[in-house]
């Protein structure tokens, strides 16, 4: 129990860090490489929560595919550090920090709460068939909603090819 | 004060917290900064927190639903990435440099 806890803290502080991180760095490529461990932080909480796959799936689809799309849209771009990467207003930014901290305490006061009320299960599904169980759960249950995904990528695919080559941007003269 | 034994005791409601914490920063990253990027960084961010409580609540409940619902966030989360990022270089291409205040000149 000890080590779970030192384990859990750990991992969250390392979470915390590289979050803060991410969002306070002027410069976007360093935003970026501090996403990835972000990333990588939650896929081993992943792990560390039964979700082996999921875990993969993340290491792949985040910080493989997303954050070298990320990166390469940055070096496309030729950014510096960037002078005021903050928005302007000492009263409206304390103000979006406000908000923010009260949806947080929202959150855990519900959490605490209603964790109480969560029956917890007797059969916890032993962790070496997760996997197998997710693909069949995945082929039959949800097998409708995996194909809609399919068409929906197919044509974010298209659409994200014709909105690049739009000539003059936003702006195209007639 | 929480004793010592709930704060040992790793549960729900640690990673309920912790989910809770690195949403709050993708929104203030959503809210506070002035680069598109960086703002659609904070998107990512927020989406993984909600993958995170998902994945807690699976565990808690033993019910796999939670992990189909991650796989398919992350689906949608790719593709947000996408259509962000081709608009960031539509802007780019007019104004050279990604920047939130350019975006109030967007005219179809």
């Amino acid at each position: 129990m000890l080590w779970d806890a030192i384990g859990f803290y750990g991992m969250a502080l390392f979470l915390i860090f590289f979050a803060l991180k991410t969002i306070t760095v002027p410069n976007p490529i360093h935003a970026a490489l501090y996403l990835v461990l972000t990333m990588i932080g939650l896929a081993g909480m992943f792990f560390n929560l039964g979700a082996h796959f999921i875990a993969g799936v993340q290491m792949i689809v985040y910080a493989g595919a997303v954050m070298v799309l990320f990166v390469m849209v940055l070096m496309l771009f030729d950014l510096k550090a960037e002078i005021r990467s903050f928005s302007r207003g000492l009263l409206s930014g304390a103000l979006k920090i406000m908000s923010s901290a009260l949806l947080v305490g929202f959150a855990l006061g519900s959490a605490g709460s209603s964790v109480a009320i969560l029956d917890s299960s007797d059969t916890a599904p032993t962790q070496i068939d997760v996997t197998r169980q997710l693909g069949v759960l995945l082929y039959t249950k949800y097998l409708f909603a995996f194909e809609v995904l399919g068409i929906l990528l197919l044509v974010v695919a298209v659409g994200v090819v014709a909105v690049s080559r739009m000539k003059g941007g936003t702006h195209a003269q007639h | 004060m929480p004793s010592t034994e709930t704060i040992l005791n790793v549960g729900l409601t640690h990673y309920l917290a912790l989910s809770a914490v690195i949403f709050s920063f993708g929104m203030i990253a959503v809210l506070m900064r002035k680069n598109v990027i960086v703002m659609l960084m904070g998107v990512e961010l927020m989406l993984n927190a909600v993958n995170l409580s998902f994945i807690a609540f699976a565990k808690e409940s033993g019910n796999l639903s939670g992990h189909i619902m991650v796989f398919f966030v992350m689906t949608i989360a790719a593709a947000e990435a996408g259509v962000g990022l081709a608009l960031a270089v539509a802007i780019y291409k007019k104004f050279h440099e990604v920047n939130i205040r350019f975006f109030e000149h967007l005219r179809g």
